[in-house]
């Protein structure tokens, strides 16, 4: 088998064209889900059985059901209630909308995580709610966020590719039309996955960055035996002499 | 346009019918997911450079593509090497390969918290490796990790209506029959929607279930 290497030079620019649309829509995505699920999180903190119940309700609906079919829920139903939007409105809303079920549970999760005792301490010496949510909560909930928030947003990422299927002109859109004109499947999802898998190693990226910038008291790591890494641990770099 | 609720439960039973295919097929990919990263942790823990430097680059891989792409990949790509296989060969394939990494990186997580006494233990009373891993570190492993696999089974159920794509005429590609013949794609989507959250609904129950079993056997 050859490589024709011209598959991937000679369209190029659609390529491009495809990943700048991936990344701009898991940006706008990232947005949108995450400002809803700030929202749905604090509203499952609201007095009462109902908003928990609505909340934990949304969530179970959009971890259930696959992206694509809820793609197609949203890009066949919106017309229903009078609305026609672009595909790609459609799809990033839908991406945005799913995702903010997952960050809504990293988010309730993280708020949980915060011992009690700290918002009473807070209130006590007279600091207001708001003052204590920003002075005190928020501090440690950003901290422990970050890591399965990045987890969410390259799922989310890669959901993307879903967006194909209604006609979104991203990625795996442009490599499929490109794989229809060319016949060549290997050069084109040689060149996709190199696009999204650098794209996902920029995610990360950037997340690990702003992790460490959060944390600055140094992680505590557990150190085996030499015996027990010989089954606990995978590291197999930096071995103990 | 309106809802027109008898499209929407004249496809049920059709739907529930396709879903065999899904169930079937997402049963087949847990078995294989779970044994392929139990074989992937073991392999991993025996620290041999080249092999574990191969394993990385793979799991970065699968962890960093779509597995719409990974199911691609395998339903068009593989002919081109040789590898001639049918829609449901090349989406078990991709979807299992998918979760054997996600499983596998759950596990290594695992492993950091079992108490390096017991290694030292069994060591000591002379336990020999595969001893060692198949009564006291799996065990402990898989209870540990139980809320993640029953989460990886729904993740694999919900992967099943990607196959849709590559032809395979599960739950969402009837859905699709069905829909484009009455032109009523919504109601019968929504219909799909519905078994799929059912579905995951049972899983989600009996994973909680277990759990507390599991759970009150730890005393």
């Amino acid at each position: 088998m050859n490589f024709d290497t011209s598959v991937i030079t000679g369209h190029l620019p659609q390529f491009i064209e495809g990943i700048g649309l991936t990344a701009e829509i898991t940006v706008v995505a990232f947005l949108l889900g995450y400002a809803a699920a700030i929202l749905l999180a604090m509203a499952a903190l609201l007095p009462g059985r109902a908003p928990g119940l609505l909340v934990s309700g949304y969530v179970t609906l959009f971890r259930s059901v696959p992206f694509i079919i809820t793609l197609f829920i949203v890009y066949y139903g919106l017309p229903f209630a009078g609305l026609r939007l672009p595909a790609y409105a459609v799809g990033t809303v839908a991406l945005g909308l799913n995702a903010a079920a997952y960050y809504t549970e990293v988010i309730r999760a993280a708020l949980l995580a915060v011992p009690r005792g700290q918002m009473d301490a807070a209130r006590a010496i007279g600091l207001s709610f708001p003052r204590a949510m920003h002075l005190v909560l928020a501090p440690q909930v950003f901290r422990t966020v970050v890591p399965p928030s990045t987890s969410v947003t390259l799922s989310m990422m890669k959901d993307s590719a879903v967006l194909s299927s209604i006609t979104v002109p991203e990625l795996t859109y442009q490599g499929l039309l490109v794989q229809g004109d060319t016949f060549a499947p290997v050069e084109v999802f040689v060149a996709v996955t190199l696009l999204y898998w650098g794209l996902a190693l920029l995610i990360a990226g950037v997340a690990r960055r702003l992790e460490r910038r959060l944390s600055r008291t140094h992680a505590r790591t557990q150190r085996f035996s030499p015996l027990a890494a010989k089954y606990l641990s995978l590291e197999w770099r930096d071995r103990p002499a | 346009m309106s809802f027109q609720w008898s499209a929407f439960t004249g496809v049920l039973p059709l739907l529930l019918r396709a879903a065999m295919l899904n169930l079937e097929l997402a049963a087949v990919i847990m078995v294989l997911a779970v044994a392929g990263s139990t074989g992937l942790t073991v392999l991993r823990s025996l620290k041999v450079s080249p092999v574990n430097t191969a394993v990385d680059l793979v799991i970065s891989f699968v962890r960093g593509t779509p597995l719409l792409i990974q199911i691609f990949v395998c339903f068009y790509g593989l002919p081109a090497i040789g590898l001639n296989l049918s829609p449901i060969a090349a989406g078990v394939l991709a979807i299992a390969a998918n979760s054997t990494v996600f499983l596998g990186e759950a596990m290594r997580a695992g492993l950091g918290t079992i108490n390096p006494g017991q290694i030292e233990a069994a060591t000591a009373l002379a336990l020999r490796a595969p001893v060692i891993w198949l009564r006291v570190v799996l065990p402990q492993l898989f209870r540990q990790i139980l809320p993640i696999l029953t989460a990886e089974l729904t993740i694999i159920v919900k992967g099943t209506a990607l196959l849709s794509v590559i032809t395979v005429v599960e739950v969402l590609r009837t859905a699709q029959q069905v829909g484009s013949a009455t032109y009523r794609p919504f109601e019968v989507i929504l219909a799909a929607g519905l078994v799929f959250l059912c579905i995951n609904l049972v899983i989600g129950t009996a994973g909680r279930i277990a759990e507390a079993r599991l759970a009150v056997g730890r005393g």
